[in-house]
C-alpha cells in the first residue's frame, strides 16, 4: 500500500472513531502509526472533519417542524382510523388514486391535502400543540376574529407574506404553509388555520365550509381562490357555525 | 406503533435527517418538507419494520429516494467520468478556516459539492449510518462510497477556498463625495 491510498482510505474515516473495527481500515491504520508524515496528516484530517461534522450538527431544525411531523402523522391515523373494517375500500380508492397521480403527476407526491385532511390536521394541532404567535399583523387579525358579529377574513384580507414574516405561527401540513391565530369570540375559543395552496391556472373554484367532528373537537373547512381555511374548537360545531 | 414511541422517534432523528435533506434539496422549505414526507412515509409504512434498530437507516435512505423522486433529473448532475481532480493537500490552516466560519456557511458550501458526492459526504458527516448502510442507501458498493467521499471531501475544500478568496467578499462601497450618511 502506498502513502497516496493510505490517505485514500484514511479520508473515509470517520472523526467519531466509529470505524476503527472496520477491517478496511486496518492496513491503512497500521501505516500511519508506523509512518509520522502519514500519522500528522491522518491527524490534520481528523481534525478537519470534526470541524466539519462540528459545524452541521450546529445547524438546527426551523422551529415548528417537529410538532408539524407529529400532528401530520396524527392526521394520517385519524384519517386511517375513521372507517375500520373497510380497508379494502381504501385500498381500492388508493388504487384508483395511484392510478390518476401515475398519469398526472408533475410534482413530488403530497399527504393527503383534502379538506377532511385539513380538519384532522387542525383537529389534532389543536389538542397536542401549543399555540402562540407574535406579531403586530398577527393581533390585528385576532382582534378582527374577536370582533363580534365579524365574519371571518378571506383572502382579500389576509396578507399571508407579512403575517408569516413578522411571526405568526406557522406550519406546514402536506408540503403548504399554514398560518394559525387562536380568538375566543363568545366565550368558546377558536383555531383558525390559514392554508397557502398552489391552484393550478384557472382554477378559482371557492368551496363552501364543510364541518366535521371527532372525539377531540370539531372544525369547519373551507377555500377561496387562494387559500384554504380551518376553524377548529372544542365548542362544537354549532359554535363554529355561528362564527360563519 | 405507539404515539410515544413515534414521538421518540421523531425526536431521536428529525435534526439530523433535517441536515441531511438540506445538502440535497439546498433550502430549509424543501428540506422540511422531504423531512415531513419520510415521516408520513414511515407513518403509513415504515412501523412494519420490525427491528427498530434499522428505523434510521430507513428514515435517511427513504429521505433520500423521496429528494431522488421529486426533482428533475438534473443535466448538470456530474457523472463519475467527468470528475475534476482530487484538490491540493489538506494544511494546518484549512481546519482553523472551518472552526471560523459558521455553520450556515459550512452547509452553503457543503450545498455547492456536486450530488454524486454530497449524499455520502453528508452522510459521512452526520456519522449516523455505517459505511454498509451508506452504500446501501446508495445502492453502490462501499469502495464506491469511499472514493465519492474522497472526490467530495476535494470539492468541497475547494468551496471553503472559493468562500474564503477577497474575490467573493462584500466589498464596502467608497462614499461618494459629498454623500450623506443615513
Amino acid at each position: 500500500m502506498t502513502i497516496e491510498e493510505a490517505k485514500f482510505i484514511l479520508s473515509a474515516y470517520r472523526p467519531n472513531g466509529s470505524d476503527a473495527g472496520l477491517p478496511a481500515f486496518g492496513d491503512a491504520l497500521r501505516m500511519a502509526a508506523g509512518d509520522p508524515g502519514l500519522e500528522a496528516w491522518f491527524t490534520r484530517s481528523r481534525a478537519y472533519d470534526e470541524a466539519v461534522a462540528r459545524k452541521l450538527r450546529q445547524i438546527v431544525p426551523p422551529p415548528g417542524l417537529r410538532e408539524a411531523i407529529l400532528a401530520g402523522a396524527r392526521a394520517s391515523d385519524a384519517q386511517r382510523s375513521r372507517a375500520p373494517g373497510m380497508a379494502w375500500i381504501a385500498g381500492l380508492a388508493a388504487a384508483a388514486a395511484l392510478v390518476i397521480v401515475v398519469f398526472s403527476m408533475k410534482a413530488p407526491a403530497r399527504p393527503e391535502t383534502g379538506n377532511a385532511a385539513l380538519a384532522a390536521f387542525a383537529i389534532n394541532d389543536m389538542v397536542h400543540e401549543k399555540h402562540g404567535g407574535r406579531g403586530e399583523p398577527a393581533s390585528a387579525l385576532v382582534a378582527e376574529l374577536e370582533t363580534k358579529g365579524a365574519r371571518i377574513p378571506g383572502a382579500d384580507r389576509i396578507d399571508f407574506e407579512k403575517l408569516r414574516s413578522t411571526g405568526c405561527r406557522t406550519l406546514s401540513f402536506a408540503g403548504h404553509e399554514v398560518l394559525e391565530v387562536c380568538f375566543s369570540r363568545d366565550e368558546a375559543q377558536f383555531h383558525f388555520y390559514v392554508a397557502r395552496r398552489d391552484r393550478p391556472p384557472g382554477d378559482s373554484a371557492a368551496a363552501a365550509p364543510s364541518f366535521i367532528t371527532e372525539a377531540a373537537g370539531a372544525a369547519a373547512v373551507w377555500s377561496d381562490s387562494r387559500f384554504d381555511y380551518a376553524i377548529a374548537s372544542t365548542a362544537g360545531v354549532a359554535a363554529i357555525r355561528r362564527l360563519l | 406503533m405507539t404515539n410515544e414511541a413515534f414521538t421518540q422517534l421523531v425526536d431521536a432523528n428529525y435534526a439530523p435527517l433535517y441536515r441531511f435533506a438540506l445538502s440535497l434539496a439546498r433550502n430549509g422549505s424543501d428540506a422540511g418538507d422531504l423531512v415531513q414526507q419520510t415521516f408520513f412515509i414511515w407513518a403509513t409504512k415504515g412501523h412494519a419494520i420490525r427491528e427498530l434498530s434499522k428505523a434510521k437507516s430507513w428514515l435517511f435512505t427513504t429521505l433520500y429516494r423521496e429528494f431522488l423522486r421529486g426533482r428533475r433529473r438534473d443535466s448538470r448532475s456530474s457523472s463519475i467520468e467527468d470528475l475534476p481532480p482530487g484538490g491540493s493537500e489538506l494544511v494546518a490552516e484549512d481546519v482553523d478556516k472551518v472552526s471560523r466560519i459558521d455553520s450556515a456557511a459550512v452547509m452553503s458550501a457543503l450545498q455547492t459539492v456536486d450530488e454524486t458526492f454530497r449524499v455520502p459526504l453528508t452522510l459521512f458527516y452526520l456519522e449516523d449510518m455505517s459505511y454498509q448502510e451508506i452504500a446501501d442507501a446508495l445502492d453502490v458498493p462501499i469502495g464506491t462510497v469511499m472514493s465519492r467521499l474522497s472526490r467530495g471531501k476535494a470539492q468541497l475544500r475547494m468551496a471553503f477556498e472559493r468562500a474564503d478568496s477577497p474575490s467573493s467578499k462584500v466589498l464596502p462601497f467608497p462614499n461618494a463625495k459629498g454623500a450623506r450618511a443615513s
